[in-house]
């Protein structure tokens, strides 16, 4: 059945057809591979790699990146993709943003020719999946103060420390780990059989079951020299990461809103109650009039920010307020929607409850939605509050 | 070798159809979409080429609005793209003659169509334009294959199913194909974008229209369902079995 | 006016669609020339009311199915307005001839009038279009639209032999194990609920499939219950389905199974229970137990069918 998107304000219309055309392509494949199947692959607690092959062909992954076989696509089609995947299902839109954004991007934009050419175009292609180690168990919003450190050998560097959190660990080729070089934040590149690494997966996830989440362990792990990104130093690295991949879970989150929205429209259409369809009550009427009020804003926000994105002309600030925004909202979205499906809306016959449980850790991972609130309160008074030490 | 694929666009079959002033109305149609059976003509005319090294050319014969379906043909591999402005013919024969003259212009060694477009449901174009060319025709088959210079197909019988051999120019009329749809990809998307939609006319086609035998009155919903009938009781299934055949029209 | 039927035949008699074809032509008031391709049902179709003569078309080309050939060989005999059945091969022999004989083809017609105006449903179904025909025309008829015509006469039979250039060849018959189709393909489906009891009790349901050809589908109850294979499940996590026809067995209508099919052309519902949601969506209810009405089903489908 052909899937007719929440689009109030025509929001889609200002798309270029080849972005409407890939649209069009990742949608026609989330109805037909990942909605029948999304609810046997969160019983079991795995992504499947058919996803992941299909992902590569459709050749969506990194999506913004040009040159080294990486797609070449506009910032806005890049959001395009992540709304319509995560309409599916957020660990599906994970697996794609920690792919392009968060591996793919530091090698596109940090790394050596060298590095470049060897790891990109089969990233592109989805042979090799690539994860991001910045989190660690202590260090979640304060990644600055990580303990992972780095060691110059003389011939290699040896890694020694833990990441916590991370996404496609378990499943990936390659690690962007960000470590400490002589007391510098630095990127490395550790690949799966290196000697010391490890990528334990981390079970009992009530969120994001199909989305593979790991630990990352470092005990004298040794890496050849020529792994450092050499064009990077600091927290600007993993940030400039951060932002790509915040950016596209701002029209991420709107597609789990969306795939709320249809649901509970239809459930409030046909569910009867006292005698009439409860979509005909104003109580309902007023939750499904507000879904698609904050859904359309969230729309003119993430389409704004694309053509920022894709013009230059956007500061970090900018993507805080959309991403904090549109998960927020997609959030309540969900909570109204599981409230109209009354009983129904806890089943895993409905897409409710799985959105809702997947947006609590797209609130919580990029940045937490308070963190952005205090990336926004720096902009606005020029006083940073992240800390009480000035 | 010039592969000639026929292709529709019409409203997605899930897309909700809207009458105004006795006529469907187009502009209310959310989703245009390839017609379902045409698909599978446009996968069997790419699986030929990439055997034979042909040349695929995708003719439509429409409103302005189908270019867009031109190009997504060619973002999965169609080589040639051929739109015809219909002018607001819509007459089966007229639509076959413009088809037709196309086809003889791109001197095609085969021509690929839906059984059926998703709109009219009639079924006409295959053999009418297979009359005009002077082809062989076969409907409802499900797959075409080529060897040694020859094309065969597979059709149903009355005991399952035939392979059917051809001679010379023929046309061929999908109904659901066995073999598995492609997706685009990136890549062919906007290898796509860059690919021209050659657009003619009947005027350059030579081909003169004259006025159709056919009017329409008009375009209507179909007619109320009558209320759900309860019946008591299973003596009542042979009539309840008749009322499909002879009311609902299913059996 | 002047009728021309291509006979519509069934193995070495007349399909039942060609009395309809001829009940249709008398019914605007004209007589019909009845063509009967290789003179399959030739002296059947003389006895038909309302046929004036009937042509016994023989050659070599009726030997195999190919429309083109099938076209030139009748072309000649049809006058100027010709119906034909909207079988796949009427459709096609129709569409021939109209390109042919450059004249208007207008296929799956439901109702005729005088004018000639006739009705037809456009966009599988979800319309209807009324058009007006001047001048000579092909017209193909659904088969069961129209009243059949009676019995009784005794009109001429003209043996005409023409035949035709055949441009295709069957080089294997392929005899195809009857599979059974997936309930997102077939035009109608037949479900089962836990009111069928046990799963053994699906082979009834089977065999109804199987004469009617259609899928068998379940609602979820008997998938995670009994171990149905989840694609044979219809429903808000099984598969959304279309059909023309879906006929819903022990199943008692949950909002889940309910979103799967309320979208089907038509619906009957068997269920032994009255008060059973189902009948709230159904066209069609019989209130009974599956045992009761599920082989009186099988037994009037096949008379039917037969
Ligand atoms: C499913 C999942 C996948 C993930 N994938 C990855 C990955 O691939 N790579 C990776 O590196 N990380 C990943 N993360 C980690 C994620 O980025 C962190 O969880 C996030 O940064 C928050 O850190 P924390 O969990 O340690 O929470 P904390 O930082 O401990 O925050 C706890 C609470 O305190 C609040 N808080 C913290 N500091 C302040 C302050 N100064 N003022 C006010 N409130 C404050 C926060 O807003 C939050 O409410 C993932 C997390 C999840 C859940």
């Amino acid at each position: 059945m052909a899937y007719e998107a929440l689009d109030f304000y025509d929001v889609d219309s200002l798309l270029t057809e080849e972005e409407r055309m890939v649209r069009d392509m990742v949608r026609d494949w989330v109805d037909e591979e990942v909605i029948p199947n999304i609810e046997i692959a969160c019983r079991e607690g795995v992504f499947p790699d058919e996803w992941r092959v299909a992902l590569g062909e459709m050749g969506v992954l990194g999506a913004p990146l040009k040159g080294y076989d990486c797609p070449g696509l506009s910032y806005t089609a890049y959001g395009v993709i992540c709304r319509e995947l995560e309409r599916g299902d957020s660990g599906l839109r994970s697996f794609a943003s920690v792919q392009g954004s968060l591996a793919m991007y530091p090698i596109w934009d940090f790394g050596s020719e060298e590095q470049k050419n060897h790891y990109l175009p089969k990233m592109a292609s989805g042979e090799w999946i690539g994860c991001f180690g910045l989190t660690e168990p202590d260090y979640g919003s304060n990644p600055g103060d990580m303990i992972t450190k780095a060691e110059d050998m003389g011939d290699h560097y040896l890694l020694n420390g833990a990441k916590m959190w991370i996404t496609n660990g378990s499943i990936a080729e390659l690690a962007v780990v960000w470590a400490k070089l002589d007391g510098v934040i630095r990127g490395f590149i550790v690949e799966k059989n290196d000697p010391g690494f490890s990528a334990p997966e981390m079970k009992g996830k009530h969120s994001l079951k199909a989305s593979v989440t790991s630990e990352l362990v470092f005990q004298d792990c040794k890496i050849p020299k020529d792994r450092m990104l050499p064009g990077v130093k600091g927290l600007r690295g993993p940030f400039s990461c951060l932002n790509n991949a915040r950016y596209g879970i701002s029209w991420g989150a709107l597609g789990s809103a969306q795939a709320c929205f249809d649901s509970a429209k239809d459930y409030a259409m046909s569910r009867i109650q006292f005698d009439h369809p409860i979509a005909s009550y104003q109580l309902v009427q007023n939750k499904l009039s507000w879904m698609l009020r904050e859904i359309t804003k969230g729309q003119l926000l993430a389409y704004h920010l694309g053509q920022k994105k894709d013009s230059g002309d956007w500061i970090p600030e900018h993507i805080s307020l959309a991403k904090m925004n549109n998960v927020d909202i997609a959030l309540e979205i969900a909570r109204v929607a599981r409230d109209i499906h009354g009983a129904n809306g806890i089943l895993d016959e409905y897409p409710i409850m799985r959105h809702m449980a997947n947006l609590e850790s797209v609130k919580t991972y990029e940045g937490t939605h308070d963190i952005h609130n205090l990336i926004i309160g720096r902009h606005i008074t020029g006083i940073q509050a992240f800390t009480r030490e000035a | 070798m010039n592969i000639t694929v026929l292709l529709k666009q019409v409203p997605d079959t899930t897309a909700k159809i809207t009458i105004s002033g006795g006529k469907v109305d187009e502009n209310s149609v959310s989703k245009w979409s390839m017609s379902p059976y045409d698909e599978y003509a446009l996968e069997s005319g790419l699986q030929l080429k990439e055997k034979t090294g042909g040349n695929l050319v995708a003719i439509t014969c429409g409103p302005e609005r189908t270019k867009k379906m031109l190009t997504d043909a060619a973002a999965v591999g169609a080589d040639t793209l051929v739109h015809i402005s219909n002018d607001g013919v819509t007459d089966s024969t007229h639509v076959q003659k413009l088809l037709a003259a196309a086809v003889r212009r791109f001197d095609s060694q085969i021509v690929l169509c839906g059984k059926q477009a998703a709109d009219t449901n009639s079924g006409s174009t295959g053999p009418g334009v297979a009359e005009l060319i002077d082809a062989a025709c076969v409907t409802l088959v499900t797959e075409v294959n080529y060897s040694e210079g020859k094309f065969s197909t597979i059709r149903p019988s009355n005991s399952g199913t035939e392979k059917v051999a051809v001679d010379g120019l023929s046309v061929f009329a999908f109904d659901k194909g066995t073999h598995e749809l492609r997706r685009p990809n990136v890549r062919g998307i906007m290898m796509a974008k860059k690919k021209q939609v050659e657009s003619i006319t009947s005027g350059d086609l030579g081909v003169v229209l004259d006025s159709s035998n056919v009017t329409l009155n008009s375009q209507n919903p179909p007619p109320e369902k009558p209320a759900g009938q309860k019946f008591e009781g299973a003596e009542h299934v042979n009539e309840v079995v008749s009322k499909l055949r002879n009311e609902a029209n299913v059996i | 006016m002047d009728f021309t039927i291509i006979a519509e035949t069934n193995g070495d008699s007349l399909h039942p669609t060609t009395y309809q074809l001829i009940g249709a032509a008398a019914s605007m008031g004209s007589n019909s020339t009845v063509i009967c391709p290789n003179g399959v049902g030739a002296s059947e179709a003389a006895k038909i009311n309302g046929v004036e003569k009937v042509i016994s078309a023989n050659g070599d080309c009726f030997n195999i199915f190919d429309g083109g050939a099938w076209a030139s060989a009748m072309s000649s005999m049809c006058g100027e307005m010709i119906l034909i059945s909207a079988s796949p091969n009427g459709r096609e022999i129709g569409a021939r001839i109209a390109a042919q004989k450059d004249i208007p083809i207008i296929q799956d017609v439901v109702s005729m009038s005088e004018g000639i105006t006739v009705s037809r449903p456009i966009y599988s179904g979800k319309a209807m279009e009324s058009l007006t025909i001047s001048g000579s025309a092909v017209i193909t008829l659904r088969p069961n639209a129209f009243e059949a015509a009676g019995t009784g006469n005794d009109a001429p039979i003209n043996v005409v032999d023409q035949s035709a250039d055949v441009k295709i060849a069957i080089q294997e018959a392929i005899n195809k194990a009857s599979e059974r189709l997936d309930v997102t393909e077939a035009d109608i489906i037949i479900s089962g609920g836990r009111g069928m009891g046990t799963i053994e009790n699906f082979s009834h349901l089977e065999e109804i499939a199987d004469t009617i050809g259609a899928a068998v589908g379940a609602s979820r109850a008997v998938v995670d219950e009994w171990g149905m294979p989840h694609r044979m499940q219809v429903g808000q996590t099984g598969k959304t389905v279309t059909p023309s026809l879906y006929i819903a067995v022990g199943i008692s209508g949950a909002i889940q199974h309910l979103a799967g099919m309320r979208s089907s052309k038509y619906i009957l519902a068997i269920n032994k229970d009255p008060d059973a949601p189902i009948f709230g969506v159904a066209d069609y209810g019989i209130v009974a137990s599956w045992e009761d009405a599920i082989p009186a089903l099988k037994s009037s489908l096949s008379e039917l069918q037969s």
